[in-house]
């Protein structure tokens, strides 16, 4: 993990400067009659940068790259899949809609992760997509994204 | 009787046919949540928020507080059953409640944490009613200088107490805190760090973000380990729920000891349930004449955490009402909740909205009896629920999470945010840092930020407002120490090291 912390400290670091230069940059630091909007962005990237310093100084020193943090093998595969599905499933939710884009990620979510058969992944995809919509459309009056074709 | 006519009407909210149901609803699911490896009470909390925005904000308040209560006996279910604590606050219920389990006593172990849940959860109930007035009548002469001190050292506690290293932990509060000035800035009437986005204009909500962390971001850890996880396979009859008299002799005090710690605990702005089971089972080791058996089976280890994580999370409400403070991230996201229904959580809370503050008080009392029915008569229900795979149950966690961030403003804006932390919240988790500290921060970053301001206009820009002022002075000091602490402690190390 010591390799993973030096480039979070560099990144944090990065940030934090580009966060408290952009505060005095854009912002006034004193308004009229007390501390104005660039206040405490200002100190607050500044107590990052501290902080973000301190990590690097932490794990500079130590030669070994720490153990593994990120899966490999199985457990990657699953992982990407699960979010690319999930980003898929919302970047799709103005095509297919709520009702219909739900079933679509759940069906074929559930058949990868569990290998369920088909008719199982079906009827649970759609019984949810459809309790879903019950509860938050239906019932809760909420303005689910609606896809081409209506509801669906 | 101004204290009994309160709670009357506490009673008369809490007893509609409605708001016991949302009592009911919220046990049950908080108690499958809790369950769950994986899902912890923020991620129910923040999920099952956005169910509540059509209601009163009195039902709301109600199903969540239930819901809260629920999740800390589900997590037991698990611990006891195959040794995988459902949340935090039962990893210490492991301990001994699995090798209960493992010497045929299953049932004993369930049956005598719902007992010490009962009782330490009404105990709570009765303590945060005598308590919570007091100190909101107290808080009523905070002004700028104290909220800002308070807010300063909730979040410095829960930073010290969540994170793995502290100093990840005051790394995700900064961020946390960053995140919070985006939008526009009241005072000056401008908005910060907008890209011109229109819709950051508003700033970053904290349900979108909680969502993602909580929810999203351990699904994506799930996935990860997914096929390793166990199953519950046992079963457990209603008959073997009742512990015997030995039993109940044997943890009576434990229960007594861990109800009182727990709620001093989980009153501190910061300590929550998870840290309050750990230090009464560490008491009740130190107390006990037989601590040769903790770990091995003794009830009084299942007993003591059980009773003092309800109770904690009973008192973590007092902060939260009375001084708009949250203890934990959970009581943070009901906070936010408070917050969207146009509440304003604090001391006036008390004076303006009674109805609310009593009626959820006396919710409790009712959640806490539904609590010991349902534990107790549906337990062997809940434990075959268990057996649903994490297979199924993790894409529909994503599609309660993606409704939930969408219903907020309908906004697909805001499940884009979710998304982006769902991915945040498992680096973060891999690499130790803390969630928790970060919603924390960003719920109450524009809080501090407008308290710290109108402090220094107060004082003409000095900081020595902060040290003048005895309340403030007071909650100051705790704050730096709770920052030095730690510091102290890795500085330590660190030349250690450099000396070997």
């Amino acid at each position: 993990m010591r390799n993973a912390d030096r480039v979070t400290a560099v990144l944090l670091l990065a940030f934090s400067v580009a966060f408290a230069a952009g505060a005095l940059k854009h912002y006034k630091w004193w308004g009229d009659d007390g501390p104005g909007p660039a206040f405490l962005p200002f100190w607050l990237g500044l107590l990052m940068t501290a902080l973000a310093l301190a990590l690097l100084a932490k794990n500079l020193r130590r030669k070994d790259p720490g153990e593994a943090w990120l899966p490999r093998g199985e457990g990657l595969r699953h992982m990407l899949v699960v979010l690319g599905a999930s980003v898929a499933f919302v970047a799709l939710l103005k095509v297919t809609g709520m009702v219909l884009g739900t079933a679509l990620f759940l069906a074929g979510l559930l058949r990868y992760l569990g290998r369920h058969r088909w008719w199982v992944c079906a009827a649970v995809a759609a019984g949810a997509a459809g309790c879903n919509w019950l509860v938050f459309a239906h019932w809760l009056r909420l303005p689910l994204p609606e896809g081409l074709l209506w509801i669906f | 009787m101004d204290f009994l006519s309160n709670l009357a009407l506490g009673f008369s909210v809490a007893l509609t046919p409605f708001n016991l149901l949302m009592a009911v609803a919220g046990v049950t699911i908080g108690i499958l949540i809790g369950a769950l490896p994986g899902v912890g009470p923020p991620s129910g909390v923040a999920m099952l928020l956005p169910l509540t925005f059509g209601m009163e904000p009195t039902s709301g308040i109600i199903m969540l507080a239930a819901l809260y209560a629920g999740t800390m006996y589900g997590g037991t279910i698990t611990a006891v059953l195959i040794n995988t604590p459902g949340e935090s606050a039962s990893v210490v219920t492991c301990l001994d409640g699995y090798q209960m389990a493992l010497k045929g006593r299953a049932g004993k172990a369930l049956g005598i944490a719902a007992i010490g849940s009962f009782v330490a959860g009404t105990v709570g109930v009765v303590l945060l009613m005598l308590v919570s007035p007091a100190l909101a009548k107290w808080s009523l002469s905070f002004g700028p200088p104290e909220t800002f001190a308070l807010m300063l050292l909730g979040l410095t506690t829960v930073t010290l107490l969540t994170g793995e290293e502290a100093l990840k932990g005051y790394i995700s509060m900064a961020l946390g805190l960053m995140l919070a000035v985006v939008g526009f800035d009241i005072i000056a009437g401008i908005p910060r760090y907008g890209f011109g986005v229109p819709e950051l204009m508003d700033g970053i909500d904290f349900l979108p973000v909680a969502i993602g962390l909580f929810g999203l971001g351990e699904v994506l850890v799930g996935a990860e380990a997914s096929g390793k996880a166990q199953v519950v396979t046992g079963r457990i009859r209603l008959r073997e729920l009742l512990p015997s008299l030995a039993d109940l002799a044997r943890s009576k005090w434990a229960i007594v000891r861990g109800t009182v710690l727990g709620f001093a605990v989980g009153v501190l702005p910061g300590a929550g349930p998870t840290v309050a089971s750990f230090l009464s089972y560490t008491v009740e080791k130190t107390v006990s004449r037989r601590p040769q058996e903790f770990g091995k089976g003794a009830i009084e280890g299942v007993a003591a955490p059980e009773s003092a994580n309800n109770a904690a999370a009973t008192a973590a409400m007092v902060p939260m009402l009375t001084l708009g403070i949250p203890g934990s991230a959970t009581t943070a996201i009901m906070l936010g909740g408070l917050m969207m229904w146009g509440l304003r959580p604090g001391p006036m809370l008390f004076e303006k909205n009674p109805q609310f503050v009593w009626g959820l008080i006396a919710s409790q009392y009712i959640a806490n009896v539904m609590l010991l029915v349902l534990s107790t008569l549906f337990i062997p229900l809940f434990v075959r629920a268990l057996r649903i795979p994490y297979s199924i149950l993790m894409p529909l966690i994503i599609v309660f999470c993606v409704t939930g961030a969408y219903s907020l403003k309908n906004s697909l804006f805001d499940v884009g945010t979710m998304l982006v932390f769902g991915v945040a919240g498992y680096f973060m988790k891999k690499l130790g840092y803390s969630p928790a500290a970060l919603v924390l921060a960003l719920v109450l970053g524009p809080l501090a930020e407008r308290a710290l301001r109108q402090s220094l206009i107060l004082s003409d820009a000095g900081l020595g407002i902060f040290f003048t002022r005895p309340i403030a002075a007071t909650l100051v000091v705790a704050a730096l120490i709770a920052i030095a602490v730690p510091a102290y402690r890795g500085l330590q190390a660190a030349l250690r090291r450099r000396g070997a």
